[in-house]
């Protein structure tokens, strides 16, 4: 076994020697030149094997790629909503607040703002509670506004926090008049979460759709000229003594965040730092 | 089986020139006819050895258009001599294959410089060993650890199967 072995190597070393030596003597090309008509064509088999092989990785890894960026773009496009999304939060609170502030500024009485931190909004009570109570010298019955108009009035003071009584409240009623024809009546609260103006027949002839009603300072409680509704609706009663206008609240009361509780007192119309077209 | 051997020492010849180059890490390529002959000769014993790495060798040499005969000579001595070592020795674990493909890569690469250096080739020993045979050499290793590895978890499975 060994012997055949090596003579085998014997063989295969000098079949090794005998190319080689024909080489340098310069006849090594027909040799080449014969393996080379079995090599050549295994050679470009393979090589076509290699660029398939090749190709298809390329195409996995392109693939791959793709899905890869795909799902990263997703996640950026979540992160910019989300982004966009506070920017707004964050440019509309800012929008808020400036508003809140100018207002606050523009008035003649002192004021204190606060934050709505809780809302009751069954159709029995309407309140919103302001994080702002006894440790601030809220008062009970403090008006409390915002920059479109009245919210309410403060109806219990605990420490920390107030419970401001909207005005749609059915407990709620207020002295007010139309700007317009100069109307008074009394605005009350109504379990719908509208409003109404009750007012003497003989004075509201000319009360409109669209009428702009403010708080007509009597009582001392509110200042003269805040807002507080648009005339809806008239319910003509004919020849009864009063009628009734149905109101649409001027500040939207669910979504209000910010407000200001007027701590100060003032007879000036305050009509002038409202909006009368809103 | 026999078909089976003949392609792949055939295959593992001529893979080099094609498929080395896609396995080249900066501007070191592995042999891949060196590691085939090796295992094969640790297999299948000097004689198979001897031819596989003359075949594979000579094919190497063709198709790489050096010196015809030089791989075919180095290889089939390094065939023979493993599948030789590989009886009395018993090299048949992974950790024993991988260090002696190390050392037989550069004993292969000290052999083909002796040879080459009969017929006046010009490079300078250091040299060639520093850039050329000692990280061909390590590459080569880790590379059969790679193909030993694969072998025995494809010959477990095939065992569990069965």
């Amino acid at each position: 076994m060994k012997i055949r072995a090596l003579a085998l190597l014997i063989v295969v070393g000098g079949v090794c020697l005998v190319l080689l030596t024909l080489q340098t003597r310069g006849h090594g090309a027909r040799t080449a030149d014969a393996l080379a008509l079995v090599t050549t064509p295994v050679q470009m088999g393979l090589d076509k094997v290699h660029r398939g092989a090749l190709g298809l990785w390329s195409t996995y890894l392109d693939w791959k790629n793709v899905r890869a960026e795909n799902r990263r773009l997703r996640d950026e496009i979540q992160q910019l909503r989300v982004e966009a999304l506070r920017v707004n939060e964050t440019s509309d609170e800012n929008a808020r607040l400036r508003r809140l502030l100018t207002l606050r500024e523009q008035l003649p009485m002192t004021t204190l703002p606060g934050e709505v931190i809780a809302r009751e909004w069954g159709g029995w009570i309407r309140s919103l509670t302001v994080n702002r109570g006894r440790g601030d010298r809220v008062a009970r019955l403090t008006a409390v506004i915002s920059p479109d108009g009245l919210v309410g009035r403060v109806v219990d003071v605990r420490p920390g926090v107030s419970i401001v009584q909207v005005l749609t409240d059915p407990a709620s009623s207020l002295s007010a008049h139309v700007v317009r024809t100069r109307t008074s009546g009394l605005v009350e609260g109504e379990p719908s979460g509208s409003l109404r103006l009750k007012f003497m027949a003989r004075d509201g002839a000319g009360i409109q759709p669209g009428d702009l009603v403010v708080t007509s300072g009597l009582g001392g409680l509110f200042p003269r000229g805040i807002p507080v509704g648009r005339v809806r609706a008239i319910d003509d009663r004919g020849s009864a003594l009063f009628h009734y206008a149905t109101l649409t609240p001027v500040v939207d009361f669910s979504r209000i965040d910010e407000v200001l509780l007027v701590t100060g007192q003032t007879t000036v119309d305050v009509a002038a730092h409202f909006p009368s077209d809103g | 089986m026999r078909g089976m051997l003949v392609l792949t020492v055939f295959g593992g010849g001529m893979a080099q020139a094609t498929l080395g180059s896609a396995l080249r890490i900066g501007n070191v390529t592995p042999d891949i006819p060196l590691i085939v002959v090796v295992l094969l000769a640790l297999r299948r014993g000097p004689e198979f050895g001897c031819l596989a790495g003359f075949a594979a060798g000579l094919l190497q040499d063709t198709a790489s258009g050096g010196l015809i005969g030089v791989q075919a000579l180095t290889k089939a001595l390094i065939g023979f001599g493993i599948g030789l070592a590989s009886q009395p020795l018993r090299v048949t674990q992974p950790l024993v294959q991988v260090p002696g493909l190390i050392v037989l890569s550069v004993a292969e690469g000290v052999v083909r410089f002796a040879l080459l250096a009969m017929f006046h080739f010009p490079a300078h020993f250091g040299d060639l060993m520093m850039y050329v045979v000692l990280p061909q050499a390590l590459y080569n290793g880790f590379l059969a650890a790679a193909i030993v590895f694969a072998l025995a978890w494809a010959e477990t499975l095939r065992s569990r199967t069965s």
